[in-house]
């Protein structure tokens, strides 16, 4: 991979901008659009990015939220990240666990499919998948086809956004904010294609949950000790109470 | 990881000196990724100017990186060389980013045009301001009544504290300065003074192997919050140490704790005394805790061999069993047993507590209950246990030499008789000696980072002494924002957020060793906001009482300079760049009160020796007059003789001992006090009934309060970012007692205390316990600007550049409407965890 594609995340964004000044066809062949059959290796990509969520250090408290809400600016009502509390039981046999929430990075992104423009893309490199709000026509079809709620609207820029791994972070050799922030270290991010990452270490040696697993989009967030209890799920007495802590009281 | 830091410093460094920092190339992962210390902006890719500096939100304090692009402050995250945060910081340290740019900031100074209270203002110039305020000042301090300027802190801390109490106010020479400690935890701290002389605990998780929680939601909320949550979880996840939590609700504390035991509130006393019952009674004390009495006062005479000291304590206890405590607190008495067996036999354990087994009528001796579960399991000042805290000492410029005789009046530690110790005030209590006025009332009344209105019990109340000019003449609020309590002010000055100014900071080392660190502005200040501590240092120059110190720049700059450590590192130009400093050498502080003093400590000509307390004392720095009279009344009735204490004879050795603050009390860690009994309360820890509860009639509930994890008590609903996750504040009510009432999920209901009525809505859950509503603190805002009540602001503020985008309705109920302000029979605490009310669907 020549440094001139995998180094630049703007690259593409100044390619279409070159090419509306109607400038060089060179430039096309420096920055392959990302749907091109170049981007097939996306489903095996070198450096696979993924997230570990161990739910038994998840105290809950929202620092993840909001340090994603500073790192992006994400306009108030919408999040790229977030943390959903279960509470179930009957008293004093209760229980609350925390869900922390943000875009699975699937290997197999329904978003990406439906987009028509290719604003959304899967990245070869590391499998991220990222968003060109230049190529987005905020047409939300992949706000619908996201199983898990992890897009919305940017209603300052009309185009689609949610979490991107941090992105520019990472590729600065940084944590995502969130992981940087977590206080009980309960996200943990890493190369899963890296044996030695603690990622690696960890899908190689503990029992992990995804969510939806029957949709078959391969996620690669990951969960350790999970409660996946949604409140359809409680059985006629019991109580189960979902809080999403966001605008969005209901979850899917 | 401050080589892991250098190393990635080193190749980020060098790529850029070959590629130019457009052409970087993806960092290896193999290398793995820098936690923390820099930002880029996802826009535009650039490196964000990253800033050391230190949090504010809440007491903790943590050290904390801004990250700043084309001079605004986007983002803050925590300082990776701090070893007490290890480089995290929570979501309301994140969000003080909305603190400097909330809309509705005060950003001038203001005067009121109409009736106080009334909301008409004028913009004034600070000129104005100030030769009004030093005006009335210096004609008070002229006319030799210092005493009638009170000034009242909220929140006060490290070089503010100093440059503004102990430099600006005792160089002016009033000492009529309210705090806000009974508010907060005064019971924990007159307990904590009682038993081993200086105030606050810290638990040392990252040694302990077991956790009994009486009432903190650290996870939470917490004076150390950061660092004591990460070590907390830390000790569970990979050590497996078990945490067992009391507490009325379900926190998330409680929800993350191996047990969960739901207690009546303001009972976990007597589940605490029963818990010792069952250690000296079954002989579980052997060991550690055996040999620990030996530093114990456990009887009158000090010098009770140990036997008679087990057996003293196995009298005392004798009444308080399991099964006493079970009608008491409703814990099943086989599970204190079962946690009383478990907390005794492994070692080393931790007991910690908070605000919901202290805030209440019987919380000092709670607190002196827990202190003795401590001290019997030899879990005090040790690794893994409760410790007593360690912080930054920090050398400091005191300004002029000659200090006139501070005045006061006596209106900071509630009515006589009502408060046996209050040494941390009762100043939740203050509007009503005002009102009453048989103890004088102050002409100036000046507050600073504090909402009396809204933080104190009783509101009504509060407005209505704070709003009467003839109670109060004149009111002057320094505060950041147009809150409750300002509106009722005479003048407002702007204070800058703390991003926008310089202190050094203290805040107490969850590993016993000492952290330094700063605080410095990352943006500059919006509008004409000043720190107060600059404007102290003008007021004195005005009132011709030059404090030599022209800024607090200034002050903490000379502070880095005198600090040993800090000085040696660079001083400031070294906290500028590094945020913080600690001693690479220095080693965690544990036993302290081991220490043997050496000969030369006692032989100074003032040092006496006590024989009725064992006390070796300087008598000199006490109030006695002479060495004769000082000997007369003895160490422990010599007015302030606990600051020249020195050391406690035991045997025939002298030890460093528990040394005491702010009341004469031995170096021995006393269980025993001589003092209480005095004032007509056991002098072992006992079981203190409230007595408006007895006999409570069935249908009346007890109104119990809580703090979340998004939200200070009242000083971040401003925050949009964490209002927009906690904006409202239903009761909390078991499904059992709901189904009494016939209230649903949901249903619109009524409080009613003896002071007032609130309107709420029902939040039924099993994770409260039966008969009880909780209520979170935080909501209810009636002021405070847009984010926090919906209410706009009638001073001049500047428009939001990015407009206001709040979704949500309404902003909850604040309970402190239907709390009295009424404080604990010892330590003037007041009692937020226990008010009798009645509860109705609307």
């Amino acid at each position: 991979m020549a440094d001139g594609v995998r180094g630049k995340v703007y690259g593409r964004r100044r390619f279409l901008k070159q090419l509306g000044q109607g400038t060089a066809a060179a430039a096309a062949l420096a920055y392959p659009h990302p749907r091109s059959p170049h981007a097939a290796t996306a489903k095996n990509p070198q450096v696979r990015y993924a997230m570990v969520i161990d739910t038994r250090r998840c105290v809950g408290c929202h620092a993840c939220s909001v340090a994603c809400k500073a790192e992006f600016d994400v306009p108030l009502g919408f999040y790229r990240s977030w943390v959903e509390y279960v509470e179930k039981g009957t008293f004093p046999d209760v229980r609350r666990s925390f869900l922390p929430r943000l875009c699975n990075q699937c290997s197999n992104p329904p978003c990406v499919d439906v987009c028509p423009t290719g604003a959304t893309w899967q990245r070869e490199e590391d499998g991220i998948v990222e968003i060109d709000p230049d190529i987005c026509i905020g047409c939300k079809y992949c706000i619908l086809a996201c199983p898990y709620d992890a897009r919305f609207a940017n209603p300052v820029t009309g185009t689609a956004e949610k979490c991107d791994f941090c992105l520019h972070r990472v590729r600065n050799g940084l944590e995502p904010a969130c992981v940087e922030t977590c206080i009980g270290r309960a996200r943990i991010f890493g190369d899963l294609n890296d044996p030695n990452s603690e990622v690696g270490r960890l899908l190689a040696t503990t029992a992990v949950t995804v969510l939806r697993q029957e949709m078959g989009t391969k996620p690669n967030v990951y969960y350790i000790a999970a409660d996946h209890t949604g409140e359809g799920d409680a059985r006629a007495g019991q109580y189960v109470r979902v809080t999403t802590h966001r605008r969005q009281k209901d979850r899917r | 990881m401050s080589n892991r830091r250098e190393f990635l410093k080193l190749s980020t460094a060098s790529a850029i000196a070959l590629f130019g920092r457009e052409a970087v190339a993806d960092a290896d992962p193999k290398r793995g990724l820098l936690k923390g210390g820099k930002d880029y902006s996802p826009a535009t890719g650039t490196e964000r100017q990253a800033i050391p500096t230190a949090c504010w939100q809440c007491v903790t304090r943590c050290p904390a990186i801004a990250y700043v692009e084309d001079g605004r402050l986007v983002s803050i995250g925590g300082q990776p060389d701090s070893i007490r945060t290890e480089g995290f910081i929570c979501a309301k340290g994140q969000a003080g980013v909305n603190q400097v740019y909330d809309p509705d900031r005060v950003l001038y100074p203001v005067r009121r045009t109409g009736k106080r209270g009334e909301g008409k203002w004028e913009r004034i110039s600070w000129d104005q301001a100030l030769s009004e305020i030093a005006g009335r000042l210096k004609k008070l301090r002229d006319a030799g009544h210092p005493e009638k300027f009170m000034f009242h802190y909220g929140r006060m801390k490290a070089s503010s504290s100093k440059l503004i109490k102990s430099v600006f106010l005792a160089t002016y020479g009033t000492k009529t300065i309210g705090n806000h400690t009974s508010i907060c935890e005064a019971a924990k701290w007159v307990a904590q003074e009682l038993t081993w002389g200086k105030h606050y605990d810290n638990w040392d998780l990252d040694k302990t192997r077991y956790i009994l929680n009486f009432g903190s939601n650290c996870l939470e909320a917490h004076t150390n919050h950061t660092p004591i949550a990460q070590r907390l979880v830390r000790a569970m996840a990979d050590r497996g140490v078990r945490l067992v939590t009391f507490d009325v609700r379900l926190s998330n504390t409680a929800a993350r704790s191996d047990t969960w035991v739901p207690v009546k509130p303001g009972t976990d006393g007597a589940a605490v005394l029963a818990m010792c019952q069952v250690i000296m009674h079954e002989d579980l004390y052997r060991g550690e805790g055996e040999a620990f009495l030996k530093f114990c006062k456990v009887t009158r005479n000090r010098n009770a061999t140990t036997q008679e000291k087990i057996k003293a304590l196995k009298d005392h206890l004798q009444s308080f069993t399991p099964e006493w405590a079970q009608t008491v607190s409703g814990v099943d008495a086989r599970k204190i047993r079962e946690i009383a067996r478990e907390f005794a036999t492994v070692k080393p354990a931790v007991v910690i507590s908070y605000r919901g087994a202290v805030a209440n009528y019987g919380g000092v001796e709670t607190e002196r209950a827990i202190q003795m579960l401590a001290a019997i399991t030899g879990n005090i000042d040790n690794p893994g246990g409760r410790c007593r805290a360690v912080g930054a000492k920090w050398k400091y410029p005191k300004g002029p030499k000659k200090k006139p005789q501070a005045k006061k009046l006596n209106i900071l530690d509630g009515f006589k008789g009502r408060s046996a110790l209050p040494t941390h005030h009762v100043s939740h209590q203050v509007f009503k000696m005002i009102k009453d006025g048989s103890a004088g009332r102050p002409d100036v009344y000046m507050w600073y980072c504090y909402q009396p209105v809204y933080s104190n019990g009783d509101c009504q109340e509060n407005i209505e002494v704070l709003k009467d000019e003839g109670l109060i003449p004149f009111t002057v609020a320094v505060t950041t924002s147009y809150d409750e309590s300002a509106e009722l002010a005479d003048m407002i000055l702007p204070d800058t957020t703390y991003l926008e100014r310089w202190d050094w900071e203290d805040s107490v080392s969850p590993n016993q060793i000492p952290e330094y660190y700063l605080r410095q502005p990352v943006v500059r200040p919006r509008g004409e906001v000043r720190d107060f501590g600059d404007v102290c240092c003008e007021l004195a120059e005005r009132m011709g009482m030059p404090l030599g110190i022209k800024s607090k720049e200034q002050f903490v700059k000379r502070s880095c300079g005198m600090t040993p450590g800090v000085k040696e590192a660079g001083g400031l130009d070294y906290l500028k760049t590094h945020g913080v400093w600690h001693d690479p050498d220095a080693k965690p502080k544990y036993f302290g009160y081991k220490k043997e003093l050496k000969p030369e400590a006692l032989k100074k000509d003032t040092v006496i020796f006590d024989a009725a307390t064992g006390v070796y004392w300087d008598w000199t720095k006490s109030k006695a007059k002479t060495l004769t009279e000082a000997k007369a009344a003895g160490y422990a009735a010599a007015k302030k003789a606990y600051k020249g204490y020195i050391g406690q004879r035991i045997d025939a050795k002298v030890y460093a001992g528990f040394k005491p603050d702010k009341i004469n009390k031995s170096g021995l860690f006393e269980l025993y006090s001589d003092l209480l009994e005095s004032k007509g309360f056991s002098a072992l820890p006992a079981y203190l009934f409230p007595p408006d509860q007895e006999g409570t009639q069935d249908d009346r509930l007890i109104l119990t309060t809580f703090k979340v994890n998004v939200q200070t008590h009242s000083r971040t609903q401003n925050c949009k970012w964490l209002s927009e996750i906690y904006y409202e504040n239903p009761g909390w009510i078991n499904p059992a007692t709901a189904e009494k009432l016939k209230i649903k999920d949901g249903d619109a209901i009524r409080l009613t205390s003896e002071i007032g009525a609130l309107e709420t809505r029902a939040h039924v859950t099993p994770a409260v316990a039966p008969g009880v509503v909780a209520i979170s603190f935080h909501c209810g805002h009636w002021r405070y600007g847009r984010y926090a009540s919906g209410n706009p602001v009638p001073t001049p503020v500047r428009g939001d550049d990015r407009g206001i985008t709040k979704w949500w309705q309404g902003n909850g109920a604040h309970p402190n409407w239907i709390i009295p302000n009424w404080p604990d029979p010892i330590g003037g605490q007041q009692r937020w965890m226990d008010t009798p009310v009645r509860l109705e669907k609307i």
